[in-house]
């Protein structure tokens, strides 16, 4: 049995934990190829033409796995996160995949909701390993695999260490936005080509975030971008970056919110510089590369002002 | 203290009735105009939905006009408008304003929440709480008669036999309803604006077209954004059902007393489509259609505002029900820059396919029944 996940959206988060379970119930795993231009325009033109540019990738992802595989694995993720909520395009995704063409294979959508303390849903995953022709116990095993994986997930992950640099950008964006490569047009490596070090959400400890995030007036619901909230107050209050990109994408609507509510408070708080960039599937390199050039020349400029007239960096 | 709140549907009827009831001194919030929207729009974030860029414009608007307290709906996700209080208070702050802002979460997110929000604007010392808990389940009673009338205003309208009587019906009875305060009056009141529309003529034997209207509330109730269009297809003598009202929302546990059917039915009528809750009333558009559809409905209408989260997923799943179910259904998304001619044109190409598809087929249209409690479309299969 062959069983695709499309390599979009919360694969970036939890892919590694579903091919473990894939291969845990004897499912041949198959992942779709690296993001590439056919697949965004295809994505873009199957999919629903006011949805984010994450959920179309998405679509070209899934279309792409159309002919290879016997099912497509869409787990729904209600939530991320204790208290939290997903994006409702996660809610809808598995229902969304199913009206992209009528002659794709089988999509299985077991439910994923972390913020359940007891794991009921891990039933789901249970009865998706038994369709997908795996027996009790080794069914069983791998859902108890998926749960202590899961589990050291939300624990946390290990600062990477990296070349030491003089400015440091804190990327805040959706994983799947920041780390494909396509969609955003390399923006890691040409920050580091730039000499800046970037550092992702996914870098800092999320008992820090999450300590930030309740910080806000308003609790923000969204697990991802609550994280996300948190991660920037983090960065601009212990001055661990020299000034933060928001990374977003076209008619994301959790970013737009998070994106007005980040500003203002970062404006009041009166700390780093804050540049917003909005992805879409039109994205042009030059655009993008004069921008993050602006932004890495005004905080190179801001630090020499401040050493010269002798004040410590923040 | 002078109190806004934002403008949807029959709420300011209801904010009049709530500041007769606990004393307190509020504005009339204006209707939504060009100049509302240009203001809004201006200030709010680009990618913001049309509600909030909305109703930022007419808080700007009251705030202008010296109001210093505003009032704002709460939730928690995953739709935005669980955010749009906080947005706009630091949006208006920028601004420069002075003023209170109340986020009111819903009863549903949590009791004490709820109640404290409500005591922040009502201080105990002026309304005891057995007063409160009995004006506010008098105020939900009013909520459900005056979304009532515009449900049986919606019915009737496509068939009456002079025109503009069933509005005229409508202005009367809310001004009947509009006037009563206790349970008993209510009751009463009800029973005389069903008197009162029930002496609107109807054609019986008219050939009508049946359009089910769906979609995000604030654009659904709203005449301005949905350029009128309950009122603009009762011209056209068709008769309406609108799968969204203020009182199905506000009502505890998902009877929804004015659409009929509860949220548990809503649900199972989408399951083959949309399986899960996805916030706002996208859960809503999708079984509401499958509804339509099985009633023998001639199309629906599909309201949204521009990138609105969990309707851009219904319209996504809309399409396969359209195509699996044959049933024409119509997407309207809509923004500050939507134009009232697009929207009729696209309109009238659907009453025109819906006219057409009607010729191949036996049934006369759904008929609209007289009741004991009103009027209702279709036989109540």
């Amino acid at each position: 049995m062959r069983v695709g996940i499309p390599r979009a959206l919360l694969y970036h988060h939890y892919g590694d934990c579903w091919l473990e379970f894939l291969e845990g119930i004897g499912a041949e795993p198959v992942l779709s190829e690296p993001t590439t231009g056919d697949i965004i325009t295809d994505g873009a033109t199957r999919a629903d033409n006011e949805t984010c540019l994450p959920v179309k990738v998405f679509s070209g992802h899934i279309l792409s796995l159309k002919d290879d595989v016997d099912a497509i694995l869409v787990p729904r993720v209600v939530s991320q996160g204790h208290g939290r909520c997903s994006c409702p395009k996660f809610l809808g995704l598995p229902d969304l995949a199913r009206t992209l063409d009528p002659q794709l294979p089988a999509i299985v959508a077991p439910k994923m909701d972390i913020c359940d303390p007891w794991s009921l849903w891990a039933r789901e995953w249970y009865h998706t390993a038994r369709t997908l022709g795996a027996g009790r116990a080794r069914s069983a095993a791998a859902v108890r695999r998926l749960l202590r994986s899961l589990g050291r997930l939300e624990q946390g992950a290990e600062e990477g260490a990296s070349a030491p640099s003089d400015i440091t950008i804190g990327v805040a964006g959706h994983l799947y936005n920041v780390h494909d490569e396509r969609v955003s047009l390399g923006l890691l490596d040409r920050l580091k080509a730039m000499g800046a070090r970037p550092v992702t959400v996914d870098e800092v400890d999320p008992a820090e975030v999450l300590r930030q995030a309740d910080s806000l007036p308003r609790k923000v619901f969204w697990g991802f971008e609550s994280r996300l909230a948190g991660a920037v107050l983090h960065w601009s209050r212990t001055g661990a970056v020299s000034g933060i990109l928001f990374v977003t994408s076209f008619a994301c609507g959790p970013g737009s919110i998070v994106g007005a509510l980040l500003e203002d408070q970062l404006r009041r708080e009166g700390s780093v510089p804050i540049m917003t960039i909005t992805l879409d599937e039109h994205a042009a390199e030059a655009g993008l590369v004069t921008r993050l050039e602006a932004f890495v020349d005004m905080l190179r400029h801001a630090a020499r002002t401040r050493k010269r007239t002798g004040l410590v960096a923040p | 203290m002078k109190v806004a709140v934002p403008r949807m549907g029959n709420l300011p009827f209801i904010v009049r009735d709530l500041a007769y009831r606990f004393d307190f001194d509020f504005m009339e919030t204006p209707p939504f105009t060009e100049k509302t929207m240009e203001t809004g729009a201006a200030l709010s974030p680009e990618f913001a939905c049309l509600p909030l860029k909305a109703v930022l414009g007419s808080f700007v608007e009251m705030l202008d006009a010296g109001v210093d307290t505003l009032v704002m709906g709460g939730g928690h996700g995953p739709c935005r408008f669980g955010y749009y209080g906080e947005i706009q208070r630091r949006i208006l702050e920028r601004e420069g304003y002075q003023f209170e802002m109340y986020v009111l979460d819903p009863p549903s997110v949590s009791l004490s929440a709820f109640y404290r929000g409500i005591r922040s604007i009502i201080p105990a010392s002026r309304v005891p709480l057995a007063r409160l808990a009995r004006e506010l389940s008098n105020v939900m009673s009013k909520v459900v008669v005056f979304d009532t009338l515009e449900k049986w205003a919606m019915a009737l309208r496509g068939l009456e036999a002079e025109k503009g009587s069933v509005n005229a019906a409508l202005d009367e009875a809310r001004e009947i309803v509009g006037a009563a305060f206790t349970r008993s009056e209510i009751k009463r009141a009800r029973a005389e604006a069903q008197e009162r529309f029930s002496l609107v003529r109807l054609d019986r034997e008219r050939q009508h077209l049946t359009i089910g209207l769906v979609g995000e509330i604030f654009v659904v109730l709203e005449p301005f954004f949905n350029f009128d269009i309950d009122r603009w297809l009762g011209k056209r003598g068709v008769v309406v059902e609108r799968c969204v009202n203020i009182a199905d929302t506000v009502y505890p546990g998902g009877r929804n007393p004015v659409f009929g059917y509860t949220e548990h039915a809503v649900a199972r009528a989408a399951q083959p489509y949309l399986s899960h809750e996805v916030g706002g009333d996208g859960l809503k558009s999708v079984g509401a259609t499958a509804m339509f559809a099985r009633r023998g409905f001639d199309a629906v209408v599909h309201f949204l505002p521009f990138t609105c989260m969990p309707e851009v997923i219904a319209k996504g799943v809309l399409g396969r029900v359209s195509s699996e179910l044959d049933f024409p259904v119509l997407s309207l998304s809509i923004d500050e820059q939507t134009g009232k001619a697009g929207v009729e044109t696209r309109l009238e190409a659907l009453l025109d396919l819906a006219c057409s598809k009607r010729g191949k087929r036996v049934t006369a249209g759904v008929p609209v029944v007289r009741i004991e409690g009103g009027w209702q479309v279709g036989n109540g299969s």
